[in-house]
């Protein structure tokens, strides 16, 4: 795997960087190799191997306690990884904090999402980081920013002034995926943002993730919707015990493949007939 | 799929401060309500009631209480409770006539009673959020170690206060026809409001109310806040201790006895919410305003003074029954003692 290109980083983020089903062309954001990680005796992860690229929608799929959210918190700084090395924009990294992993442009929405109900939408987004005039929050300034933000990405709201808890599922999940895209990650990991969605929300998330991978994102989609990963995704890496053991391009694939991968029921038997 | 960008002019309709109506909080509009009700069946009940004499001495009787209900508000909206204030007001008032008494200058007595008062609301603050025990717990420890420690010094005795000291004067000092009380609680008032409402401080403190995890992820020190908040509680009970000397001439460890239940009242009738993420400055002024508002207008009325502590206990009662908004009281008491994360 070659990391010359450092240009990538270099800030064109315009047009949308497709990539084709080899992935080999070079352009890569992060490499993950041979993770592995233990919680004292059980062995969560037992070498990983994840490769995604600008622009690019891969899909992580894999059963229960196959390891997908231990990897991308690992690759999000909140756990550490016993061994293995990550690779991002071509220089090895090790990170100690999610602040680490934020400062490489790694973003990512938790389950959670991490709003606060009673807060306004605005009040959400700027969290922690208010624009102010003085010592006062510049509240008409923190508005107009999120309408801005919120327009870009195409998010239904009625109102900046609308309270999270007044929210449905869907816009909630619209809201905190702005947030994490208003840190401009060159990376973006999405945990199950289509869980419990109604099916209209689930396609307007699902739209929202394209339009932040057209910017030149990469995004990373845990979930466990079959059918989202063939909507969305350019490639998935399929997880087993702790271990990745496909990588395909979603074209090659079909829904019962899938599945099969992820079961690891008669993959062999298949390949073997 | 449109992929039409919105036009300024939608952005703007996006961002557009809704009506006053649909920002206030309900419930303070409520007890507006129920403010003016009081003031009508009061004003007819009693001809001396809406006179401007008795406005003025209604303001000074409600100023202690909202001084200290002001930074209330802010412990509560965090989802916590303070259950010393009424301590530490009895410990500073009977502090500030003692050191009087050894003969400190009344300057120097207000700085060592704002900061005793800061100091028993540290004690508090780091308790509850750096070692993780329920606040409901701990202040109620401190409530009662607070007052013993003003019992042991004064021995139980009032301590008297020499009139013609500054300390002194300030609990007769009027301005404009409403009494120094008045005018520092409306100060609080205004400052309490800004700081809630207009400041990255009062975003985190509902914020912390409503989700802290979300706070803290955010990349905020959520337990620093929490404990600047019990902190607030402490110097605000401190500055009540000093006004309760000066008013009453005298300083005593068994001042302000209950103080914490009228003033917890005045937060939560005002529409704070108990569970904490939603505080009201303008609705703790409205609550103050009723708990005053009914002792003062009973006493009019000829009614026992003795009567006051039974209306206050009803009218919390009431009050947090109102602001459950659909929520059990066992869900309440299961808030208020669990240990905070």
């Amino acid at each position: 795997m070659s990391h010359e290109s450092t240009d990538t980083w270099g800030g064109d983020r315009q047009g949308s960087v497709r990539q084709g089903s080899d992935g080999q062309s070079g352009d890569t954001l992060v490499t993950l190799e041979g993770i592995t990680k233990s919680f004292g005796a059980v062995q969560s992860l037992r070498g990983v191997d994840l490769r995604l690229g600008p622009g690019e929608v891969l899909g992580l799929v894999g059963d229960n306690g196959a390891g997908k959210s231990t990897l991308m918190k690992v690759l999000s700084g909140a756990i550490r990884h016993d061994a293995g090395s990550i690779t991002v924009g071509g220089k090895q990294v090790r990170f100690h904090s999610p602040a680490d992993a934020r400062a490489e442009h790694i973003g990512i929405v938790y389950q959670d999402l991490a709003l606060c109900d009673t807060l306004d939408v605005a009040s959400n987004l700027f969290l922690g980081r208010e624009p102010r005039t003085g010592p006062f929050v510049d509240r008409a300034e923190m508005h107009r920013r999120a309408a801005e933000m919120l327009s870009t990405l195409h998010v239904r709201v009625r109102s900046t002034y609308q309270e999270i808890g007044e929210l449905s599922g869907g816009q909630r999940q619209a809201v905190a995926i702005a947030r994490a895209v208003s840190f401009q990650p060159k990376v973006l990991i999405l945990d199950e943002p289509t869980a419990a969605l109604a099916v209209a929300e689930v396609r307007q998330v699902l739209r929202m993730i394209r339009e932040v991978a057209e910017q030149g994102v990469g995004v990373i989609l845990i979930t466990h919707r079959l059918q989202d990963l063939f909507e969305v995704c350019d490639r998935i890496t399929v997880m087993y015990e702790g271990r990745s053991v496909d990588d395909a391009a979603i074209a090659d694939l079909d829904i019962e493949t899938l599945v099969a991968m992820i079961t690891r029921s008669n993959t062999t038997t298949e390949e073997a007939a | 799929m449109t992929t039409q960008v919105a036009s300024p002019r939608q952005q703007r309709d996006l961002a557009a401060q809704p009506s006053l109506w649909e920002r206030v909080n309900k419930a303070t509009v409520a007890m507006l309500g129920v403010t003016v009700a009081l003031f009508i069946g009061f004003g007819v009940a009693s001809p001396n009631f809406l006179t401007f004499g008795n406005m003025s001495n209604l303001a000074t009787q409600v100023a202690i209480t909202l001084i200290v209900a002001i930074a209330m508000t802010f412990v509560i909206t965090t989802g916590q409770i303070d259950l010393s204030v009424g301590s530490t007001v009895a410990f500073v008032a009977a502090m500030t006539a003692e050191l009087l008494q050894l003969g400190l200058d009344s300057s120097l007595v207000i700085v060592v009673g704002l900061l005793a008062g800061l100091f028993w609301g540290s004690v508090n603050g780091w308790l509850s959020a750096y070692q993780n025990i329920p606040p409901f717990i701990v202040t109620l420890a401190a409530m009662s170690i607070i007052r013993g420690f003003a019992l042991l010094w004064t021995e139980g005795f009032s301590v008297p206060i020499d009139r013609r000291l500054f300390v002194a004067k300030i609990g007769e000092a009027e301005f404009l026809g409403f009494s120094a009380l008045a005018w520092i609680a409306l100060g609080t008032a205004v400052i309490g409001g800004i700081l809630l409402s207009r400041m990255r401080f009062g975003r985190y403190v509902n914020g912390i109310g409503a989700q802290e995890e979300s706070v803290r992820r955010a990349g905020v020190n959520t337990r620093r806040i929490k404990m600047i908040t019990l902190m607030l509680t402490g110097l605000a009970a401190g500055a009540a201790g000093i006004l309760t000397a000066a008013r009453l001439g005298s300083g005593s460890a068994n001042s302000a006895e209950g103080f914490e239940l009228t003033v917890i009242a005045a937060v939560v009738l005002g529409g704070t919410n108990l569970f904490g993420g939603r505080g009201t400055i303008v609705g703790t002024v409205i609550g103050a305003l009723i708990t005053g508002m009914i002792a003062n207008g009973l006493t009019l009325m000829g009614v026992s003074p003795f009567l006051t502590p039974i209306v206050t206990g009803l009218v919390l009662i009431a009050a947090i029954w109102i602001n459950l908004r659909g929520r059990s009281l066992a869900q309440l008491v299961s808030h208020l003692t669990k240990r905070p994360t």
